[in-house]
């Protein structure tokens, strides 16, 4: 008896116990569902979001009632019609349009030469520290960031200090438009570099060095090879900027101190500022078509990049 | 080769002026929790410790980090096992409508974050949840559960789909070619989602800005409604805690899966 129980350690008995518990639980016919198994917890959290979407519908189709201050029992599309006739939403709405558009091409011209050294450098020391550098920020949030240019640009930051000591007048270099959108560049550089970089390790370095042998110098061979190749690792990168900094809110409530409010701040302020909760779900319903817009565009036009997530593709 | 040193300096160019815009406010937050004046200055004060003799003992600040360690450890417990499954069932299996599948399993992706936290706030807020913890976790999980699947399926191209046949020959029964096969082929991409969620759980700002209350305030939250016109050094200190984790993370997701696995082509 001792012998055999030696012979058929507890580990298997354990596992034998499993596999009976999950041959009863879900036996052998039900084999081609398996994937929907596994697939089900996460469609279901995701759920969540499709039932938030579903209640801001709701609540987008009630007006506010001034006097007691609760919304309206029946529907109307007149938060609809406030916040594409309201000047201030347009101005907002622009705002952080024309800003996501710049600092998406801002962050894609700064990280690709970033990337391409990080990708294509002999050294893995010098690889390490732009890794770790990119990484750094990536992993220390937007508020601590923020935080950080109030302390170097704010009106008694370093920056104007610095002015101070060779006698320069100090400036404003906060709260405005250029702020927001540089604090932005920072915070997406590292998801862009991020989504770049594989595409950029799927180009062959002989491939360069061919049109370097044909007669290309490096900046034709960037139009020509590097940059087209690459473009996976753009549609993937200028995506997830575009689709991160439009609806960004830290960014602009830090650095734009209240004058540069984007799309975000506008629908924050009607829900915890003015309580319009049924103007906030139309303006924030209006943002995810916005987005869902975009996303769908760039899916048509250039597939879906570096940000495809199923079995492996070309 | 005149031709390559052109290419070489302007590439350095952007690489440096990339690397001091992004390390800069790092640098500085540092710098500054050092300093023993009672405002930031520049050229410094001097070297001190007593903000964090400071922060050390302030217990709403020590609570506000607790309760984010909480959220981002109840998202990465629930993100993980969801993420693995959905993961390698993505990349393994040929699933009907795979396409559909994908693109909603991207909705927290593409719709904006103020829009799924809204939404998130009027579910769980109607559902009488809101003002504990464990809300904002799960809210995390759900608006970052990409990233998880992300990094299994970028792992997953790893595994050999006939090692899972050998297995099955070998007479191993569907779990335990799970458990010592699958599993273990993924595994870097495990640990990388899980970092990932933990670390942007930790840092989650606006989700959590809108489920939680007075009471149950997280650090970000908690720095953001502490900064003023005037910036003192605790709240630099108090950023420090940030830099350190963010450190630690770094430095655990390079011993455990190396820091190149994102420089991987799919």
């Amino acid at each position: 008896m001792k012998a055999a129980r030696t012979a058929y350690p507890i580990r298997w008995r354990v596992m034998d116990a499993l596999e009976a518990v999950a041959g009863i639980l879900w036996p052998r016919f039900f084999r081609a569902g398996t994937p929907y198994l596994m697939l089900a917890p996460a469609i279901l959290l995701v759920w969540l979001l499709v039932l938030g979407l579903w209640q801001m519908a709701d609540a987008s189709f009630r007006t506010l009632d001034t006097n007691t201050f609760l919304l309206s029992e029946d529907y109307s599309l007149a938060n609809y019609r406030r916040a594409v006739t309201e000047s201030l939403f347009i101005t907002v709405a622009g705002r952080s349009l024309i800003g996501a558009i710049i600092v998406t091409v801002l962050t894609l011209i700064v990280s690709f030469p970033y990337a391409y050294v990080m990708v294509r450098t002999p050294s893995a020391a010098l690889r390490k520290f732009l890794l770790i550098a990119l990484f750094l920020p990536f992993f220390i949030g937007q508020v601590v960031r923020a935080y950080g240019w109030l302390i170097i640009l704010g009106n008694q930051g370093m920056v104007n200090e610095a002015f101070g000591l060779i006698g320069i007048a100090p400036m404003r270099l906060l709260y405005n438009y250029p702020a927001v959108l540089f604090g932005l560049v920072q915070y997406m550089m590292p998801f862009a570099v991020l989504m770049l970089a594989p595409a950029l390790t799927a180009i062959p370095e002989e491939i360069e060095a061919a049109a370097g042998s044909l007669g290309a110098d490096w900046v034709r061979t960037f139009r020509h090879v590097v940059l087209p190749m690459a473009r996976p690792g753009f549609v993937g990168a200028g995506l997830v900027v575009l689709t991160l900094s439009l609806p960004d809110f830290a960014i602009p409530a830090m650095l734009g101190g209240g004058s540069q409010d984007f799309i975000a701040n506008a629908i924050y302020d009607q829900f915890f500022r003015t309580s319009d909760q049924g103007l906030g779900a139309t303006l924030a319903l209006l943002l995810v078509a916005v987005g869902s817009l975009l996303v769908g565009l760039v899916f048509t036009l250039f597939g879906a990049g570096t940000l495809a997530m199923g079995r492996a593709k070309a | 080769m005149s031709g390559n040193r052109g290419k070489t300096i302007v590439l350095w160019i952007f690489v440096i002026f990339g690397l001091v815009m992004l390390s800069a406010p790092t640098l500085v937050v540092l710098g500054a929790s050092f300093t023993s004046g009672n405002i930031i200055t520049f050229p410094p004060d001097g070297f001190s410790l007593k903000w964090y003799a400071k922060i050390a003992g302030a217990s709403d600040l020590r609570g506000a980090f607790l309760r984010s360690l909480v959220v981002a450890s109840i998202c990465t417990v629930i993100a993980v096992p969801a993420g693995t499954l959905a993961g390698i069932a993505l990349s393994k299996y040929a699933v009907r409508m795979e396409k559909t599948i994908q693109v909603y399993l991207l909705l927290p992706f593409t719709i904006p974050l103020i829009g799924s936290g809204i939404g998130l706030m009027l579910v769980l807020g109607n559902a009488g949840m809101l003002g504990q913890l464990w809300p904002v976790g799960l809210a995390c999980c759900v608006i970052n559960l990409p990233f998880m699947i992300w990094a299994v399926t970028a792992s997953a191209s790893g595994l050999d789909p006939d090692l899972e046949l050998a297995a099955a020959n070998l007479g191993a029964p569907p779990l335990q070619t799970f458990l010592h096969v699958t599993l273990p082929a993924v595994t870097p991409g495990i640990i990388t989602g899980a970092l990932l969620m933990f670390i942007l759980a930790l840092n989650e700002f606006l989700v959590s800005l809108l489920l939680v209350d007075a009471h149950i305030v997280t650090l970000p939250v908690q720095i953001y409604n502490s900064i003023r016109s005037i910036i003192t050094p605790d709240l630099a200190a108090i950023s420090v805690v940030f830099i350190a984790c963010a450190a630690a993370a770094i430095f655990l997701l390079d011993r455990l899966v190396g820091l190149d696995i994102f420089l991987k082509s799919k």
